[in-house]
């Protein structure tokens, strides 16, 4: 595509800072918008995703990751929740550090909260990628 | 009514993020907002009551 096509779309590459903000607003949720002063939206956003994520391990939901284990099309299984699950960020990271929520044991799929919390802790990621292309929006100039 | 609480805490985080990222006014967002909060809802409890007379 050339200079024209792209200024006639009215299209233009984003700057390193809108990066810089979109991954920011990954690894800390509430973190891309706070950094560029945006408070209302920080809590908004940072607080729904947290609230989420909370809950999620709360009610005793299970994180998804391909520990290499798996065997045939069941490591493909786990790859589409595991990307959803990536979405929290440092929350995703700190459980896998600590090694809480990745239990998968059958007393812990037999709590009667425990698919509510896989979907919690599932839509935590997804709203969380969400927070993170609108703070990149708002960095590169494409959103007020 | 515990599985209408966590409905309706799933339903109300979902709105928040889905207005606040929305474009428009911030009389927009707020409609757009309430308006995804309902759907959630109402979808909600029209596939429970659905789910309910099935055999299954």
């Amino acid at each position: 595509m050339s200079r024209a096509e792209v200024e006639r779309l009215g299209h233009d590459s984003a700057p390193p800072r809108a990066w810089l903000m979109g991954l920011a607003a990954w690894l800390v949720p509430g973190l891309g918008h706070l950094l560029q002063g945006r408070w209302v939206r920080a809590v908004l956003l940072g607080g729904a995703v947290w609230i989420c994520f909370l809950s999620g391990l709360a009610m005793g939901g299970h994180l998804f990751i391909m520990g290499g284990n798996e065997q045939g099309l069941s490591a493909l299984l786990q790859l589409p929740p595991m990307i959803a699950n990536l979405g929290s960020g440092v929350p995703y990271i700190i459980s896998w550090f600590f090694g809480v929520g990745f239990a998968d044991d059958p007393a812990h799929a037999a709590l009667a909260t425990f698919e509510y919390g896989n979907t919690f802790l599932l839509v935590a990621g997804l709203l969380n990628y969400l927070a993170m292309l609108d703070a990149f929006d708002i960095a590169a100039g494409r959103k007020a | 009514m515990r599985h209408f609480l966590v409905m309706t805490a799933f339903a109300a985080m979902a709105a928040v993020v889905f207005g606040t990222v929305a474009k428009d006014t911030t009389r927009d967002r707020l409609t757009y907002g309430l308006k995804v909060f309902a759907e959630f809802m109402a979808i909600g409890l029209i596939l429970g009551w659905i789910l309910y007379f099935l055999p299954f």
